[in-house]
């Protein structure tokens, strides 16, 4: 019985470059459902914000308020990357199945590690801004930490994957000549550990502005502040004046870790290949010596003080009514939730390899798509679930576009920069006996990145699962908006229970994540 | 795997980069009293005792709530002797959390969140309210499309099961409490709306928006937000109807921390009262904070009267 299909399935096993194609399939269903969700009443409301990227406000008030804010944003996004950085090293370190192997001989702590980090990864940072402002009020240094907890665990998780994917042969020989532990690990793994961290860790500021944007959005300061107020009340000129700060912003520091990446012969994120750091180690030693100091004047010019962390604040009153949050449809919210999380995880990973094949034999068409994509990372997603509601009817299909669109601009940046640091001789052997543009970039390149670009969708999907919470403005009945009723209630009890769920689903989304990924890059 | 294979290694373009890079990570520390003015976070500890941080509910646009709340600092600070700063918050929750840890002194509360802040703050002082808002009012409002009808009474509401529906923000009192109030009162649930669930749209001013598109067939919106956007000709009578007006209720209202009067000295609580009652239309800058509220004075605000919103809160599970 079990044979016959295991054998069938094989059998049907794509060739590697048309996997990461296979979600885009879902775009089949939702093309079919978009006509009876579109209602098209808005498009004077889309049209007002079209215009109004040419003609931001220049009012002094305006651009000022947006320059400080900005200032805010960056400012938080860098002290919480940095502190998360060095903490999810640590934390990396803890959860390697290798390190704890070599140190002790069994491996089941490093288990125990990656399930007890997954708690404050379940958890968005939205979430634990919010938390932590009942427990320490308003003061910068949350939004910080809202930051740095779940990045910390999240930096640690890829960390111990990293590791744990390192070939292990000099290790083993350094300990059979009688090496001790912890020089072994060091000697063996650190320099080859480099290249992956660095990469990361890079990308991580990007993601930590975007973080801090969205901080702000929520109410925690910085220029996200602006955005969610302007956008709120519509006011789309003044409401560009921040955007076009922030593209410059993200577009320079993306540009800047492009140039560093670069310069330190660092491999592309997903890629798993290893290579050894060339001459970049004193130029990297000497960038964090460099980036000390700055963190501390950042740290002071915003007033983050980290004796506040001493100053904890009691919990709001609170009754717990247990029965009443059993009887929530926990069901219906979870399937919901789920749908939503696969549905946008589907579209942003799918999209994002399809549009780079339409694109193939247009340079125009390429740099409008990189443009789009620009925008995507740049709106945070409740600024698209508004835009998208202007045409389209509130629910799942609307939120899962909106989620999307924001990861496509991030998934399809990641796969440009690792298309364009992939070997192109296969594609220009093929272009060159005569295959067209699209197809030798489908067999030629993706060939390579195809495996490493779904594990990497594959971690893409569990932040989406977090990021359900931040459109709960469409109306999509899930775990997200019950979330915000039960903060905006002071429902103790409520939020105990959905951080619960929260931490078992994504416990749960990356136990399969991680067997996806193992199947993908084993094979 | 295949080794990377680098093509172009720009040296011109990586100095350039690191630049950029040094000059984005040291723009937060060259730019410290713009900070001080214009962060929310920054009310820092420093300044505590001597400065008196005033705050609102995110329910208008900004450069409206920049400008409305600027002026009031300046007058209060001119009354009472104190510096006064304003600390925008971008979320109803937010603005109770730092009420009721002590960041904000002063806040421009909601009838929901009013009852909220003072019940995780005992001993917090309602300090006044506008003549308007003893008596507020919401507005049922309808894409002209759906072909809802004004309705007679409360229990027209159920006309609005199996259609789209979206309240304001989760905590407004004239954009959800209440409005959900009458919906109960007409048996309608939430659960009953299409999609099975209402929307939250964040602000009145993003209901109308998303009404008057079709997005959601009908909404809840504040009575003076909805009159300003057809005032401004945001909202088209084309396509966005009133269907229905609640009877009033108490809304809006200014809260003070218990301790004022420690801190900035006796009677300042009743100062504060006086100077806000005694804001006069004759008076030139006092005239355009009241044109901005949209009031012609405001009055004391008896706290009894918000014993019916905490009741209403409690039935709905907002207040628990």
């Amino acid at each position: 019985m079990t044979a016959i299909p295991a054998r069938s399935w094989r059998q049907l096993r794509l060739a590697p470059p048309l996997l990461p194609l296979l979600p885009a399939l879902v775009w089949l269903p939702v093309l079919l459902m978009l006509p009876a969700v579109f209602h098209g009443g808005g498009w004077d409301l889309i049209g007002q914000f079209a215009r109004a990227a040419f003609s931001p406000s220049l009012d002094p008030q305006v651009l000022g308020s947006a320059l400080s804010g900005l200032g805010v944003t960056v400012g938080i996004a860098l002290l919480g990357w940095a502190l998360s950085l060095a903490l999810g090293l640590l934390g990396g370190v803890l959860s390697s199945r290798t390190v704890w192997r070599t140190a002790t001989g069994s491996a089941l702590p490093a288990a125990w590690m990656r399930r007890l980090l997954a708690v404050p990864r379940a958890v968005h940072e939205l979430l634990w801004g919010l938390l932590l402002l009942q427990l320490l009020g308003l003061q910068p240094v949350v939004a910080v930490l809202a930051i740095t907890i779940p990045y910390a665990a999240l930096v640690a998780r890829v960390v111990s994957d990293l590791l744990d994917a390192l070939p292990t042969k000099g290790l083993e020989a350094l300990r059979l000549a009688g090496a001790p532990a912890g020089p072994a690990l060091l000697t063996a793994l650190g320099p080859a550990l480099q290249p992956g961290v660095l990469s990361y860790g890079g990308y991580r500021l990007e993601c930590s502005l975007r973080s801090a944007t969205l901080l702000g959005v929520f109410g925690l300061g910085g220029l996200g502040t602006d955005l969610r107020l302007t956008l709120q009340s519509l006011q789309f000129h003044e409401l560009w004046s921040g955007l076009w700060l922030l593209l410059l912003v993200m577009l320079a520091l993306e540009a800047l870790l492009r140039g560093l990446r670069r310069r330190w012969a660092m491999p592309a994120r997903f890629g798993l290949t290893h290579r050894s750091v060339g001459r970049g180690g004193r130029e990297v030693a000497l960038g964090l010596l460099l980036l000390l100091p700055v963190l501390v004047v950042v740290a002071m010019a915003l007033g983050v003080n980290p004796l506040q962390l001493g100053q904890l604040q009691p919990l709001p009153p609170w009754s717990a009514d247990w029965p009443a949050v059993a009887a929530l449809p926990w069901p219906s919210l979870i399937g919901s939730t789920l749908g939503l999380t696969l549905l946008a995880a589907a579209l942003a990973v799918g999209s994002a390899p399809l549009l780079l094949l339409m694109m193939a034999p247009w340079p125009w068409g390429r740099v409008l798509m990189q443009a789009i994509w620009a925008l995507g990372r740049l709106w945070p997603p409740p600024l698209t679930a508004l835009l998208l509601l202007f045409v389209l009817q509130p629910g799942v299909l609307t939120a899962a576009l909106a989620l999307a669109f924001h990861n496509l601009g991030i998934l399809g940046r990641l796969l440009l920069e690792a298309e364009e640091s992939a070997s192109v001789l296969a594609e220009e052997a093929l272009g060159a006996a005569g295959t067209g543009p699209r197809l030798a970039l489908l067999y030629g390149r993706f060939s390579v990145l195809a495996r490493s670009y779904l594990a990497y969708g594959a971690y893409r999907a569990d932040v989406i699962l977090r990021e359900t919470v931040v459109v709960g403005l469409v109306g999509a009945a899930g775990l997200g908006s019950l979330l915000l009723e039960a903060l905006s209630s002071f429902a103790i009890d409520q939020l105990i229970a959905l951080v619960a769920v929260y931490v078992v689903l994504t416990l749960v989304g990356e136990d399969l994540s991680d067997r996806l990924r193992r199947r993908l890059l084993a094979a | 795997m295949t080794p990377l294979n680098f093509r172009r290694r720009p040296r011109a373009g990586f100095r350039l980069a690191l630049l950029a890079g040094l000059a984005l990570a040291l723009a937060p520390a060259a730019l410290p009293p713009q900070l001080q003015r214009a962060a929310p976070l920054l009310a820092g500890a420093q300044a505590r005792q001597k400065q008196l941080r005033i705050s609102a509910i995110p329910d208008q646009n900004p450069e409206k709530l920049n400008r409305l709340y600027g002026l009031v600092a300046s007058e209060l600070s001119r009354q009472l002797k104190v510096p006064v700063k304003y600390v925008p918050v971008t979320n109803y929750t937010a603005a109770v959390s730092a009420f009721r840890t002590g960041d904000l002194d002063l806040v421009w509360f909601g009838g929901l969140t009013g009852v909220q802040a003072r019940l995780q703050k005992p001993g917090a002082r309602v300090i006044a309210q506008r003549d308007i808002d003893a008596s507020f009012h919401s507005v049922f409002i309808a894409n002209t499309s759906a072909r809802l009808k004004p309705l007679r009474n409360v229990k027209g509401l159920a006309e609005l099961k199996g259609k789209r529906f979206t309240f304001g923000s989760e905590s407004s009192t004239s954009g959800r409490l209440m409005p959900q109030h009458y919906l109960n009162q007409a048996g309608v649930k939430l659960r009953d709306f299409a999609g099975g669930a209402p929307g939250f749209s964040g602000s009145h001013d993003a209901t109308i928006a998303l009404v008057q598109s079709g997005a959601y067939q009908a909404g809840a919106v504040n009575e003076q937000v909805w009159k300003s956007n057809l005032r401004s000709g945001k909202a088209d009578r084309r396509r966005v109807a009133v269907i229905w007006r609640t009877p009033g209720y108490p809304d809006y209202h200014w809260i003070a921390q218990p301790n004022l009067d420690q801190r900035f000295g006796k009677g300042f609580t009743s100062k504060l009262q006086k100077a806000f009652v005694g804001l006069r239309r004759s008076n030139p800058q006092q005239a355009r904070i009241l044109e901005l509220f949209g009031a012609q004075k405001f009055i004391p605000a008896p706290v009894s009267q918000y014993a019916a919103i905490e009741k209403v809160g409690r039935q709905i599970g907002k207040i628990r």
